[in-house]
């Protein structure tokens, strides 16, 4: 073993000794106290009430419910388990961890007493006990900032970071386009509408299909560059999906916190909106503003096929509104779509309505323990959950990468 | 009490006089002052006013700094041969810390002015004294360093805060 592949020796616990004076007469005692003892002793402080909001979420798996604990002076949000929302309340400044581990192996006669300090950490980083949170990319990337590159790559993220037009100042405004028409996509007849033009789009894009390589002559060569130019508009309505989230948030009487524009890690550009206050309503709401910023797609996607079919065969006109309309449709499929590791609308609704916010976690975790300990074919429903979960999205992926490897091979051909 | 042979034979033994030859030692036990200490009783506290140094005889001392209503730090336990207080010797501000008993001890106490006598009679028995002094500086200097380091990591490990992850 050379030096590098030791594991270092884990330091042993710092202590302090303590003079404590006595009340009555002159004497003191001396206490040692480790840091270990001192951690059990402290009582935690969760921030003033005024301050956090709970709202539960009904599981229909696991038979537990979840909670959503905001920190309504941040608008961060976390998601506590049952477990997590018991040792949350007793948080209250008053009970030292110590006494808080003994409520809890009462109450659940378990020993795990891991969740504590990782409950603590979490409730820190929503700076609901206090400090601030950072992505895992940026905790992996710190952890090996000795080596140059990896250094170099969290200076250029953390330049990027830094770029963040955004205003926490947009309720009016969004609350001024919906009532100026933005109203209109959440009446029966908006919907209805949508709908109507999708099936039409659906049609053309049927049509198209069958004049694919007629069509794709249009871009004259240039397909590439043509599809690179469609990737940039698409990006442009990255910005009505997320307004049209907004417009939801303002149809159910919720506050829109921020809209801006930013690098998400660092390195994905991207518009964003928040809409954590829609978590404190009906899954119902939850539903609708998850589903509407993706309808943005399903609409402008068949807009485009329509003016594709209208546009005369073989142009340039019909081969870029072909092009962006497939784009249009891939991103309304994918934003729907739970199975693909990805946390977009549609995972957000699967999870709501399996009442498991830590689907993908969970059973990412499962996948990678039943890797390392081999299979075990005992699975309960939960277990068949996470297996479904990654096997479909496994294969979902896939299929994504192939889909658009043919289109290409066959744009270029 | 002790004897004036005991407390000569004691401060052959202590590092700070160890280099002070025999007959200037016996000049300077001459000078210090016994201070007879019960368990449990301070000595001074920190901030009040004082001119002496001590050096430990018999038993044991605990050096403490308030940190918060009647608990205080241990900066230091120090027992025979051990020494405190040399700061007011050089700087006449108030103690920095505060001293009291941890069992029955006893001290012995070299003021400015017996200081002040060593040097104008026996410079190079002074010398030696300063010369010892320094080190023990330097070490308690390292000692502090340390000393921060490890409160600095028991703050961390008390109050759970993950940096490493950060």
């Amino acid at each position: 073993m050379n030096e590098t592949d030791a594991s270092p020796t884990p330091p042993r616990r710092a202590k302090l000794e303590l003079l404590v004076r006595h009340d009555a007469d002159e004497g003191f005692d001396v206490r040692q106290i480790g840091s270990a003892t001192a951690f059990v002793q402290s009582r935690p402080q969760r921030v003033p009430d005024e301050s956090w909001e709970l709202a539960e979420m009904p599981s229909r798996v696991a038979g537990q419910p979840s909670f959503f604990l905001k920190n309504t002076t941040t608008d961060r949000f976390l998601l506590l388990t049952e477990p997590e929302k018991f040792l949350w309340q007793r948080m209250d400044g008053q009970t030292s961890l110590q006494e808080i581990a003994t409520a809890y192996v009462l109450r659940y006669g378990a020993f795990d007493f891991d969740i504590i300090p990782a409950l603590m950490r979490k409730l820190q980083r929503a700076q609901l006990l206090t400090l601030t949170p950072t992505s895992r990319l940026r905790q992996a990337l710190a952890r090996n900032r000795r080596r140059p590159v990896v250094k170099a790559i969290e200076s250029g993220l953390t330049a990027l970071e830094r770029i963040n037009i955004s205003s926490r100042n947009v309720q009016r405004a969004f609350t001024a386009a919906y009532r100026w028409g933005g109203f209109l996509l959440f009446t029966p007849a908006g919907v209805i509408a949508c709908l109507l033009l999708a099936a039409a789009g659906l049609v053309a894009g049927v049509k198209l299909w069958h004049e694919g390589s007629d069509i794709v002559a249009g871009f004259g060569g240039h397909a590439l560059r043509g599809l690179i130019t469609v990737k940039l508009l698409f990006f442009l309505t990255v910005a009505a999906h997320q307004i049209v989230h907004g417009l939801a948030l303002i149809h159910y009487r919720r506050r829109v916190r921020e809209f801006g524009f930013t690098f998400l890690h660092g390195f994905v550009p991207t518009f964003y909106v928040d809409v954590t206050d829609i978590f404190m309503t009906s899954r119902r709401a939850r539903v609708v503003t998850a589903v509407s910023g993706a309808g943005v797609h399903l609409v402008l996607g068949s807009a485009w096929f329509l003016v594709a079919l209208a546009a005369p065969l073989g142009s340039f006109t019909q081969a870029f509104a072909a092009a962006s309309g497939i784009i249009q449709w891939q991103a309304f499929a994918i934003a729907l779509y739970p199975f693909c590791f990805i946390e977009m609308d549609g995972y957000h609704v699967l999870v709501d309505v399996l009442g498991m916010p830590t689907l993908k976690q969970e059973a990412m975790s499962w996948a990678g323990s039943l890797v390392r300990r081999g299979a075990n074919w005992r699975m309960g429903r939960q277990e068949a959950l996470f297996a479904l979960y990654v096997v479909v999205s496994t294969l979902s992926v896939a299929a994504f990468v192939a889909f658009n490897v043919m289109l290409i091979v066959h744009a270029r051909s | 009490m002790s004897s004036a042979a005991e407390t000569l034979a004691f401060l052959r033994e202590v590092r700070l006089f160890k280099d002070i030859a025999a007959p200037e030692l016996a000049t300077l036990a001459e000078s210090l002052r016994e201070r007879p200490l019960r368990r449990g009783q301070v000595l001074f506290r920190e901030g009040e006013v004082g001119e002496e140094m001590f050096v430990v005889q018999r038993g044991s001392i605990v050096i403490s700094k308030p940190v918060t209503g009647r608990v205080e730090q241990v900066l230091a336990r120090i027992g025979p041969g051990d020494f405190f207080g040399e700061m007011s010797l050089f700087d006449c501000s108030p103690r920095s810390a505060t001293i009291q008993a941890d069992s029955d001890a006893t001290l012995l106490a070299l003021d400015r002015e017996a200081l002040r006598r060593l040097t104008e009679q026996s410079p190079r028995a002074a010398a030696a004294f300063f010369h010892a002094l320094v080190q023990v500086f330097v070490e308690r200097l390292r000692a502090s360093g340390d000393l921060v380091a490890e409160v600095t990591r028991w703050g961390l490990e008390a109050t759970g805060l993950d940096l490493d992850s950060r």
